[in-house]
């Protein structure tokens, strides 16, 4: 037997022309949770560190969400799992989370509709990421740019943030359409 | 013909004319101009009927405290109702109309009821209708609501867009006149953030309208270069047209932005309105000061008002208020705006000073001043004709066209009094000002009770220094604005001005006369809150801008004490209203709240799903057939295919939480009532939790998938609860405790396979040996399909069928669905939905929040047992042994059949002995769920009865009284099929 995966987002057209600010949706992004004791949390990070490639989001004291765009989910939860044996647990969360990317000179007005933080870039800075709301609907936000920001949400709620997003963008014309390849049998 | 365009001077357009309608009537007026200014400009000096008295009414300032001046602007769904015409700026084709007036403005029939007000006093409504009870909904209250009232709301959709935004600052200032501007400067040059918010369209404030120069140029100029360099300033926010209404905790501030209210066609893309949310590390009040109107007989008729409004119409907008104005002052800023109107060819009719020892003024040595003088009436129709004035019984009556009163200042300091603290009294400057509320909101300018043009400019910039210090930033002295000569703004203190002919306004839009006052405190509601509600002073939709103090002022008068004893009424937010548009944003039809979507409801939809809304969830509900015309036939034909052959159902909706760590064994022995430490590897059990006082708080299934390592479910609609309660107990309760876990809720699509053939489609699709050997009842493991994927396995049922439930990563779920179907497809598979699930679990008489709502106890829903009396200790042990709790005649779930088998029970109903009146005083209990079970052909229902289970076999009465049906049921125990779950284990 043969089984596809489908992003949520899936048979959203995409806009036909991409604008300054643009909302991107990557189809395949590795994403696993990893818990540690807060004890251990500093030799967490500094694995993440030592992996060089990998990229860290801050979810609470002792859990993160870690990200590649290169690696499939299951090979990033086997890596990490070696990574960390032993001072942290990893959960697969690829097909729970759905990561949505805004960038444009524009983004930090669109995104000031729905999110609370100062996003001034010497307040929060290129690679702070935190949990929060976008409007009703909770968040993993991170600043991935001087312009861009990565939202994580869960699956369910993916088609109302996307929906959301694009009416904040709509004063200035956001544009929006999936990025990278199908994804490929788990 | 009186009010008139100057012919020149002002800050409007004068090449550029705009058409407007009032009433109908076109109108012509100029960029730059407000409704208000517009009309004035047009002699259009009735505006409005008052709210009770239906008295002519016409504008009394040129500002956000206009009482009068509410008209209706737009027309259809785009109708603006109480719209303040001081505050509407003008454009092309606005449409305005007048309001709370039959036939029409000029001849309202409403106006009787200022014959009657002799009747009509403070309390009247309150003595005159207050029996019989049921006559004030029916009768008064449509009558005097439709008599009384305000612009009417349309009940058309609104078709305008609204948003809301963040924004960040260091400083917010609010109001950009002279201390704002000032402060701007200061601060945006040290580098501060900061947003200068400004309600008007354009900023400047007083300086728009101040005569007295400032670095030899006017003080508009002065405004317009100070603009231009902060607009240079990359650190500094511009915010014209937006009102900062409201101060709230962490110092942030709500405000309105109206984007696109001055514009007769909105751009659809661009909200009308924006509501701000703007957090300050520091805030600086610099809203200014209002003119006191002076309370004198006949104070409301069209062509009365405040000075300065006068003034601002002359100076700003090039409008006379009239040919012949009089002044009435009780201090020196009268006479500024008499020097005003004559530097603008204004004849001045007379200047009526309340103060013999008025000094001496060099400039206006033509006008007559009458000094220790009053006016007690005036006198004209629908406008302004004539003043009687009065000094020492001596009386005379002056024909003018307009009256600028002035008597004295208020600080606008609502902002600073809406958290609690209380305005204070000073006597210096007779009036109330702002109390320490803190460092994060000073108050600068005249709201702080600097009444000059240079002490607002150097108050400014000093408070802004001080800010700025404080956080850090480096402030360059910068030299201060030379300004021109100034008039002193003293004062005598003047609440009431004796002798009054007529009514002496108080409140012009509730109105509120100062009798009124006098007979609330005759009454007893002398209390300024109590003479608020008893007389309705304040209360109108200016709050009480222009009439609170004076209100406040004239009870002192009348009670003999310091208005320091009296107080003012409490400031709330809004300080202006908002609209309910900009308060909703972006939060209506599908932005109103989130959908969530199960990963299988694609899936669902291709198979014809009804979809029912559960919490935020929209959860397949029924999967319709050809034929199938109720959901009751889908639902039945779900049921018996599943009780006979096979089915599939979504259950991804329900919460998922891994939960590891050394001690997570302990932590969950500890958050369930039933033992989990001993539970294997492998293998599945049903949870039951309860809050800490013994109430079942939500149940689930915990899966051991590892020694440290386990997996627990909760219901749908508690999921976020639950892990909150988690995340408490393990930082708070047991922070001791080895645990951590993370919601993997939408990590799984997973979907129940329940039927007798279950195992047979489930073999088909997996790798792994699940015969019930190898995989028995309540088995879980990791599983491969055919194929690679690797999936989970969980062999529990709330069917009571052979039931599985296969969780694969959510992207792949409607493939695998899709495949399940075909592999069950020999078997007789169908889809079933909510409601058919509900069926099957309620012949079985397990249990869903329909039964566990809060009140039921474990033993209560027949789970006594199930709670562990070896464990030492968890949530709601303690409490679950307390009396109330183990009471003998606890309602206790049952089931219950119709007698008749054709009759229907439905939940909600409740019990009653059989012959028992039906009354509540009679409850014996409650349906908790009822359904159709089509395997038995008749309903069959739980509820809980006192001392149900002493009572299987007795009849009892299922009482509806929504529906008004008694209906015989037999109490019996709460399991309907397959008593023995024999089913469950094969």
């Amino acid at each position: 037997m043969s089984f596809q995966s489908r992003h949520p987002l899936e048979g959203k057209a995409g806009s036909a022309v991409r604008a300054v600010d643009h909302l991107e949706i990557p189809r395949s992004v590795a994403i696993a949770t990893v818990l540690s004791r807060l004890s251990d949390a500093a030799m967490v990070v500094a694995g993440f560190a030592a992996a060089g490639d990998l990229t860290m989001r801050n979810v609470a004291p002792g859990e993160w969400l870690v990200l590649s765009h290169v690696e499939r989910a299951v090979n990033l939860e086997r890596r990490l799992a070696a990574l960390l044996a032993d001072i942290a647990e990893v959960v697969d969360q690829s097909e729970g989370r759905v990561l949505l990317r805004l960038s444009g000179p524009n983004a930090r007005r669109i995104l000031a509709k729905g999110v609370a933080v100062d996003l001034d870039p010497s307040v929060f800075t290129v690679g702070q990421s935190a949990n929060l709301r976008c409007g009703h609907i909770a968040v993993n936000f991170a600043r991935s740019g001087e312009n861009e920001f990565e939202l994580i949400v869960f699956r369910s709620f993916a088609e109302s943030l996307f929906e959301d997003l694009l009416a904040m963008g709509r004063e200035f014309d956001l544009s929006y359409g999936f990025s990278g390849g199908l994804a490929d049998q788990g | 013909m009186t009010a008139y365009r100057l012919p020149e001077g002002g800050l409007v357009d004068r090449t550029t004319s705009l058409d407007f309608r009032f009433d109908g009537t076109r109108f012509k007026g100029h960029p730059g101009d407000t409704l208000a200014s517009a009309l004035l400009a047009n002699d259009q000096l009735l505006l409005a009927r008052s709210f009770k008295y239906h008295r002519p009414r016409g504008l009394v300032t040129a500002g956000v405290s206009e009482p009068n001046a509410l008209v209706s602007i737009g027309s259809g769904a785009r109708t603006d109702a109480n719209t303040r015409a001081t505050v509407a700026e003008l454009y092309a084709g606005l449409e305005a109309r007048s309001q709370n007036n039959w036939p029409s403005l000029k001849y309202d029939i409403g106006a009787l009821n200022n014959l009657l007000s002799p009747f009509l006093s403070a309390g009247f409504y309150y003595k005159t209708f207050m029996w019989p009870a049921a006559f004030w909904e029916k009768l008064y209250e449509p009558l005097i609501r439709r008599a009384a009232g305000l612009g009417r709301a349309v009940l058309e959709r609104d078709p305008e867009s609204y948003e809301k935004c963040w924004t960040h600052c260091d400083l917010l200032i609010v109001g950009s006149g002279p201390a704002g501007l000032s402060a701007a400067l200061t601060a945006g040059r040290a580098g501060l953030r900061v947003v200068l918010a400004e309600q008007d369209f354009r900023m400047g404030g007083a300086l728009l309208s101040d005569s007295t120069a400032i670095d030899g140029n006017s003080a508009s100029v002065f405004a317009e270069a100070s603009l231009a360099e902060l607009a240079t300033l990359p650190n500094v926010t511009l915010m014209p047209r937006t009102t900062v209404f409201g101060w709230y905790d962490d110092n942030v501030f709500g405000a309105v932005e109206r984007v696109q209210k001055h514009v007769a066609q909105p751009i659809a893309k661009l909200p009308v309105e924006r509501l701000w949310r703007i957090a300050a590390k520091r805030a600086l009040l610099a809203t200014g000061a209002e003119e006191r109107p002076l309370v004198f007989g006949g104070n409301d008729r069209p062509g009365v008002m405040t000075a300065s409004a006068i003034g601002t119409y002359a100076n700003r907008f090039g409008v006379a208020a009239g040919k012949s104005v009089a002044i009435f002052t009780n201090g020196n800023a009268g006479y500024r705006t008499a020097a005003d109107l004559l530097r603008h060819g204004v004849g001045i009719a007379a200047i009526i000073d309340t103060r013999s020892d008025a000094p001496a003024v060099d400039d206006l040595k033509d006008v007559r001043i009458i000094k220790g003088a009053g006016i007690v009436d005036t006198m004209g129709g629908q406008r302004l004709g004539k003043l009687v004035f009065e000094r020492s019984g001596y009386e005379e009556v002056i024909a003018c066209d307009a009256i600028g009163m002035s008597g004295g200042f208020n600080p606008v300091i609502h902002l600073a009094c809406q958290r609690g603290a209380r305005p204070v009294w000073s006597s210096e400057l007779d009036t109330f000002l702002a109390p320490d509320v803190g460092g994060g909101l000073s108050i600068a300018g005249a709201a702080a009770g600097y009444y000059t043009l240079s002490a607002c400019l150097a108050d400014g910039a000093e408070k802004a220094a001080t800010i700025a210090a404080d956080l850090g930033f480096a402030v360059t002295a910068d030299e201060a604005p030379a300004v021109g000569e100034e008039v002193d703004p003293s004062f005598t203190t003047l609440w009431y001005v004796p002798g009054a002919k007529s009514k002496a306004f108080v409140d012009f839009q509730n109105d509120v006369h100062a009798r009124d006052l006098g007979l609330a405190l005759r009454e007893g509601f002398g209390h300024i809150e109590h003479a608020k509600r008893y007389t309705t002073n304040g209360m109108a939709t200016d709050q009480g801008k222009l009439s609170g103090v004076n209100a406040a002022g004239i009870l002192a008068g009348m009670r003999g004490v310091s208005p320091a004893e009296v107080g003012i009424t409490t400031f709330r937010p809004f300080y202006t209203p908002v609209s309910f548009g900009a308060l909703a944003g972006t939060a209506r039809d599908m932005h109103a709240a989130p959908k969530r979507v199960s990963p299988l409801h694609g899936w669902a939809e291709r198979n014809g799903a009804v979809f029912v809304e559960a919490g935020l969830w929209h959860r397949s509900s029924w999967f319709p057939r050809e034929g199938e015309r109720t959901w009751r036939q889908t639902t039945d034909r779900e049921v018996l295919n599943v009780r006979e052959n096979v089915g599939l159902c979504d259950v991804s909706t329900l919460g998922k939480i891994e939960v590891f760590g050394t001690d997570a064994a302990e932590f969950l022995n500890r958050l369930y009532c039933n033992a989990m430490a001993k539970l294997p590897i492998g293998k599945a059990r049903y949870g039951l939790m309860l809050r800490e006082d013994g109430i079942v708080y939500d149940d689930g299934t915990v899966s051991r998938f590892g020694e440290n390592h386990f997996f627990v479910t909760t219901t749908t609609g508690l999921a976020a609860g639950v892990l909150s309660h988690m995340e408490y107990c393990a930082q708070v309760l047991w922070p001791d405790l080895d645990v951590r876990f993370t919601s993997v809720t939408d990590q799984w699509a997973q979907m129940s396979i329940a039927g007798p053939k279950a195992r047979a489609v489930v073999q088909a699709m997996i790798e792994d040996d699940i015969s019930n050997v190898a995989f028995p009842y309540l088995s879980v493991g990791v599983v491969t399909l055919k194929g690679g994927l690797k999936a989970r396995l969980f062999r529990i049922s709330f069917s009571g069928e052979l039931a599985y439930e296969l969780a694969v990563p959510a992207g792949y779920g409607e493939s695998v669905a899709d495949a399940v179907i075909e592999a069950g497809r020999a078997h007789g598979i169908c889809a079933y939905g909510l409601e058919a699930l509900n069926v099957l679990r309620l012949e079985k008489g397990y249990v869903t929040h329909a039964e566990f709502d809060g009140r039921v106890t474990p033993d209560d829903a027949g789970f006594g047992r199930m709670v562990s009396a070896q464990k030492p200790d968890f949530i709601g042990k303690r409490l679950s042994t307390r009396y109330g709790l183990t009471a003998a005649d606890r309602m206790q779930m049952v089931g219950l059949k119709p007698a008749e088998k054709d009759k229907t029970i439905r939940a909600g109903a409740h019990l009653l002995k059989d012959g028992a009146k039906p009354s509540t005083i009679n409850d014996q209990g409650y349906v908790s769920s009822a359904c159709f079970s089509p395997v038995l052909g008749h309903d069959i229902a739980l509820a809980f009865l006192k001392s149900g289970r002493e009572r299987y076999g007795e009849r009892i009465v299922v009482w509806d009284r929504l529906k008004n049906e008694e209906t015989m049921a037999e109490v019996c125990e709460p399991v309907f099929v397959d008593p023995l779950s024999a089913k469950l284990k094969v």
